[in-house]
């Protein structure tokens, strides 16, 4: 670029009129933008066009513009381009390195997400939050003793279990019946069929078949009844772990995988797994 | 190159060895890293695009409309930049004064936008917590604003400095420099309102379209 900033900044900045007519270029851009994605215009759309590269054009174009009229990069030296375009560039090319490995560009959700995601109801989520303001404090802790130690808990919050329940509670079972349905829980939300083999539902080959978990759990550590040795299994899989029993990778199963599941989730997997004979 | 031979019309400007000076080549630099910066955080918040497992989603909470009358507010205070940069070739210090103090309302304006949403979104159950969706974004537009709070501040003390008179044709540098890194965030906020507002302000969350 023959011009310099250093020659004298004057002569080679726009005047007035040239940078109202920037901006009015920059707010016209801005307008198109909006009319093309609001949803009632839908005119990309009905062209049969991705809304997408019209967007980031229209973008690009006035990045550029403000870059180098508002900036001056147009009128400056061009070490400062490379330098800035330097850094763009690298940023450019993490962005499309990362969505390249992790997501396609479309920005399509994964499967786990689309298996476990949960839809959303604001009208539902604003009254759940209006309730657990109003509510009393104590009638929360009954849901929450399970994860409490029992020294937290006074006589007087005790609704229905007494302190020594209450730290039994992490590996006993929960008294009344769940009403879930475990097999949805085995191959959807809990996660468990990626890695684990019940013929005819599923066919993961990481941890053990449990494809006759019904007739083996009684067996399995000495002295624990079937359904409270599943039950511990799940909620914290690292307190017994079995011998002789096939795993790819040993060891990766912990309580952390199952902590998102609640006791009665937990329960309706066992009575789920209870039923494979 | 020429540049290096030119004898340089301020005096308080060094001999350089690629003729530029310093302060700006270094602003240039500093602006090529934070766009490094900041593609780092758009990235993340791309590839987490679509991934929450729980709401609220995008659709659920995004204004659009608003957030475009913060972005045409945000387009003016770059324009008012200018002109302040302008005014101080010039040597106009009203001028100087009245720019840089619009410059510095609009960036504000443009705060209380933000500081408005990110109330709303709160109180509706968006927190930087409750999912990826929110993590991503509030990061990624709460540090788009502490640029902005950093400019405002930055061109209140230009303001200052303007009221004692002591900017002008021989001290436009500080001002240019200045303009450089409010544009920047302009220009960030344009990326971050296409790939946020406009493309994924209607994401639906990854829940199926048969709703089953």
């Amino acid at each position: 670029m023959s011009s310099s900033h250093q020659e004298g900044q004057q002569g080679h900045h726009p005047t007035f009129k040239q940078y109202v007519l920037v901006a009015a270029i920059l707010f016209a851009i801005t307008i198109v933008e909006f009319i093309l994605i609001w949803p009632r215009a839908g005119i990309v759309e009905s062209l049969g066009y991705s809304k997408l590269p019209v967007l980031a054009i229209l973008s690009a174009v006035k990045f550029a513009i403000v870059i180098a009229f508002y900036m001056h990069l147009k009128f400056d030296h061009s070490l400062f381009t490379w330098v800035f375009l330097a850094g763009l560039f690298l940023a450019f090319g993490v962005g499309v390195s990362l969505l390249s490995l992790f997501v396609s560009l479309s920005g399509e959700p994964r499967a786990y997400a689309l298996e476990r995601a949960i839809p959303y109801d604001k009208h539902a989520a604003e009254q759940a939050r209006e309730t657990a303001k109003e509510a009393p404090k104590e009638v929360l802790i009954p849901t929450l003793m399970p994860t409490e130690p029992p020294t937290v808990a006074t006589p007087g919050e005790v609704v229905s279990e007494t302190p020594a329940e209450a730290t039994a509670m992490p590996t006993e079972p929960p008294a009344q019946p769940s009403g879930l349905d475990g097999q949805a829980i085995f191959s959807g939300a809990g996660g468990c069929a990626a890695c684990h083999t019940v013929e005819g539902i599923s066919a993961g080959v990481v941890g053990p078949d449990l494809t006759h978990m019904g007739t083996e759990a009684a067996t399995r550590k000495p002295g624990m009844p079937a359904e409270d040795y599943i039950f511990e299994s799940i909620r914290d899989p690292q307190a017994f772990v079995a011998t002789g029993v096939d795993r790819a990778f040993p060891g990766i199963m912990t309580a952390a995988i199952t902590s998102g599941l609640s006791d009665e989730e937990v329960q309706a997997l066992v009575d789920f797994l209870l039923a494979q004979k | 190159m020429a540049h290096a031979v030119e004898p340089t019309p301020h005096a308080e400007e060094e001999y350089t060895t690629t003729g530029l000076n310093h302060r700006k080549l270094l602003m240039w630099v500093f602006l090529g890293s934070d766009c490094m910066f900041f593609g780092a955080l758009i990235a993340t918040y791309m590839v987490y695009r679509g991934q929450s497992l729980n709401g609220p989603y995008p659709i659920d909470i995004i204004d659009v409309p608003l957030t475009t009358i913060s972005t045409f507010v945000l387009l003016c205070s770059s324009f008012s930049m200018v002109q302040a940069l302008s005014a101080t070739n010039r040597n106009d210090q009203k001028g100087i004064r009245i720019w840089l103090m619009t410059t510095a309302i609009l960036g504000s304006i443009f705060i209380g936008f933000q500081i408005f949403e990110f109330t709303t979104f709160y109180k509706e159950g968006l927190t930087l917590g409750v999912n990826l969706f929110g993590a991503t974004f509030f990061t990624l537009t709460g540090l788009h604003g502490a640029h902005v709070t950093l400019g405002i501040v930055w061109l209140l003390v230009m303001f200052v400095i303007a009221l004692k008179g002591r900017l002008g044709p021989s001290t436009s540098l500080d001002v240019e420099i200045l303009g450089l890194y409010w544009h920047f965030v302009d220009i960030v906020w344009i990326v971050i309102f296409t790939l946020l507002y406009l493309i994924g302000g209607f994401d639906v969350g990854p829940v199926p379209p048969s709703g089953g």
